[in-house]
């Protein structure tokens, strides 16, 4: 067991995922997400209201529903899976994207100030959310979940300041008081109309990220600090310099998604992107992505994002009531718990 | 012989229809039915597209709608819940779109982000009637009708029912918002202070939100007391904080006067609380369930050529005078 841990930590380059005992199970659970996205569109598929013979569920304008509507959670399900690999929780995400909304419609709306200064000035702004968190947690030795419980009502508090209380609306055109139109093609379809520009934004962090975070020493630091902390702190990893990093990562997808929310819906309000904190942690765990750190995939979570709006959207296709959702979406949930922990148990991992 | 007369005798006929079907096409510029598959025995889909179930009122609406809809034998309702949020409602919308129903309802959550959504039904052909709340733009251009109450009127008659009823002669009185920033939350407010002020010795001494809930109603409303003991009468924006808010006033042994908004029925209703004398009124916010479902039955089922826009279902004080009455409604 100790040797486990002490090859895990030397060779950082090998994530604690990897299955080297060729458990079958192992395995199963690194892909469990994708195995049950493939379930789920299999069920969708058997199960889809058919019109004309033709299989609504695949209607190339039904994909596109899907992905565009768990593109907002899966931006912040990407940065979340980088703080749950070190062992950490990230709550604010949610209220830090209503912030975002806010700061981008007011920056753009009565703040007259172009996109691009507006863009830049949230992602900054979400950065920094999130590298203040960290270090609290860090300098002060706090458990994540309490301080980013805490960012989480400041966020609100603050969306609340910015806003005076009312939500903004954007409209567009040219002049004072007015978003410039091309922030609206965040609501639309490129490619003859057939990809929305929110899921391309989200597939394209979803790439950088899975690169950073399979390929790059500060991926492979990631892990080594969630895997064992003391460990990499002797082999020389700088610890809370990386717990300060995913926290900051977290607080950029954030921001990103409230920029992304304000450009699909024209709007902002501090109330945006409540409850979005849970869905963001489901995808991940549902990814594969163990809450004890030191294991995780992002392939995996952004399988586990799209399952999940696949999910519900096969269930109300078939008008099923939002209770069977829930309960369907807590089944799927357990499972994926169920399933990590036993394979941690067989490699010897105890919990 | 005979064959050629009966073919003579066709073709007579297929150009008098053709020249019918012509005269038809040719007044019916004016005069097309609002959805072409309508017909009197048809067999047809509404989606319902409700903001969050989570508030009981929008729960009322459901139960409402179901038995309106029940009631028409060609009628299926569906109903989606947004749960509060507009990505969600957008994506519940688009499924609507998807499966074609063949009309939409929709509570929109916010106004501006529900906008694209119902545009894209309408340009599918969807006719879109929006319930109680309203998207960006004109009824009957933008979406096909809206059927509602009117938050800011309805708490400025209770403004005003407090200026001239409960407080004639002045005193304080206090507010419990709604979830801030959120539309029905800022109309209620204006609406209410704006009423009080036909009443110039009347002062709103304290506005806190309680974000629609009982619990949060209650601790608020207690702070209120605590901070001016001598608050007469409090506006509620729902039934559900009034709830709360009686608590509190019990638990500081005070008499205050409270007003509720929604005037739900039932037990634990708004309408029993006044009829038992905990609260001085109510004032209801009709559901408009019952005139959306006519209004789809217009279109559906008696192919109507156009409908009207805005139909706004106005609000009942319900007082110590005819809760009773209206208990068993």
């Amino acid at each position: 067991m100790s040797e486990q841990k002490i090859s895990v930590t030397a060779s950082p380059a090998v994530p604690a995922a990897a299955p080297r005992h060729r458990d079958p199970l192992a395995l199963v659970v690194r892909f469990q997400s994708l195995i049950g996205l493939v379930v789920v569109a299999i069920g969708g598929i058997i199960f889809s209201p058919r019109r004309h013979g033709q299989i609504l569920f695949l209607d190339p304008d039904n994909i596109a529903n899907i992905v565009r509507a768990v593109s907002e959670t899966g931006i912040i399900a990407i940065g979340m899976t980088f703080v749950i690999i070190t062992a950490g929780i990230d709550l604010s995400v949610g209220a830090v994207l209503g912030l975002s909304s806010v700061v981008t419609a007011s920056m753009m709306i009565s703040g007259g100030f172009g996109l691009i200064p507006t863009i830049l000035a949230v992602l900054i702004m979400g950065v920094v959310f999130g590298a203040i968190q960290g270090t609290i947690s860090t300098r002060f030795r706090l458990e994540p979940f309490i301080v980013t419980l805490a960012g989480l009502q400041a966020a609100r508090g603050l969306a609340l300041v910015v806003s005076g209380n009312q939500y903004i609306n954007i409209s567009y055109g040219d002049g004072p008081g007015l978003a410039p139109p091309v922030f609206a093609i965040l609501g639309e379809r490129l490619f003859n109309n057939t990809v929305p520009v929110a899921t391309i934004v989200f597939i394209v962090f979803a790439a950088i990220a899975t690169i950073v975070l399979n390929t790059t020493r500060f991926g492979r630091y990631v892990f080594a600090v969630g895997g064992n902390e003391r460990a990499a702190r002797i082999s020389g990893v700088p610890v809370s310099m990386v717990k300060i990093s995913v926290y900051a990562i977290t607080g950029f997808a954030s921001a990103l998604a409230g920029i992304v929310h304000a450009g699909q819906f024209n709007f902002g309000s501090a109330n945006d992107g409540m409850g979005y904190e849970l869905t963001a942690i489901a995808a991940v765990v549902i990814g594969g992505t163990s809450l004890f750190g030191g294991a995780g995939s992002m392939v995996g979570t952004v399988a586990g994002t799209i399952m999940l709006g696949a999910l519900a959207n096969i269930l109300q296709l078939n008008n099923i009531t939002p209770a069977m959702q829930l309960l369907a979406t807590a089944a799927i949930i357990v499972l994926a718990a169920v399933l990590q922990s036993l394979v941690r148990r067989r490699e010897g991992l105890g919990r | 012989m005979k064959t050629t007369r009966q073919g003579t005798r066709r073709t007579l006929h297929a150009l008098l229809l053709a020249g019918a079907g012509l005269c038809i096409a040719g007044s019916a510029q004016a005069a097309d039915p609002m959805v072409k598959a309508c017909a009197k025995d048809g067999q047809f889909v509404i989606g319902f597209s409700q903001a969050n179930n989570a508030e009981p009122y929008r729960q009322h609406v459901n139960d409402e709608l179901t038995a309106a809809a029940k009631a028409v034998p060609g009628f299926a309702l569906q109903i989606a819940d947004g749960a509060g949020n507009v990505n969600t409602q957008t994506s519940q919308v688009d499924n609507f779109i998807t499966q074609k129903v063949d009309l939409l309802l929709i509570s929109p959550f916010e106004a501006a982000p529900l906008t694209p959504a119902v545009k894209r039904a309408m340009d599918a052909g969807i006719p879109v009637i929006e319930l109680d709340r309203k998207t960006v733009g004109d009824p009957g251009k933008d979406y096909t009708a809206f059927i509602g109450g009117d938050n800011y009127k309805i708490a400025l008659e209770a403004g005003k029912y407090t200026a001239k009823t409960l407080l004639p002669d002045g005193g304080e009185a206090a507010v419990l918002e709604g979830l801030p920033s959120s539309t029905p939350a800022v109309e209620r407010l204006n609406g209410f202070k704006d009423g009080v002020k036909e009443n110039a010795k009347i002062q709103v001494v304290a506005e806190q939100a309680a974000d629609w809930v009982p619990d949060k109603a209650q601790t608020a409303f207690a702070a209120m007391l605590q901070a001016h003991p001598d608050i007469k009468v409090l506006y509620a924006s729902n039934d559900m904080m009034a709830a709360g808010a009686l608590l509190a006033a019990k638990g500081a042994g005070k008499q205050v006067k409270i007003i509720g908004t929604d005037g739900l029925p039932g037990p634990a209703g708004g309408i029993e609380a006044v009829a038992k004398g905990d609260w001085a009124a109510t004032f209801t916010y009709p559901t408009g369930a019952k005139e959306a479902i006519e209004m789809s039955k217009k279109i559906l089922l008696d192919c109507a050529t156009s409908v009207e826009p805005t139909v706004t279902v106005e609000t009942t004080a319900i007082t110590a005078e005819n809760a009773k009455q209206l208990m068993g409604k």
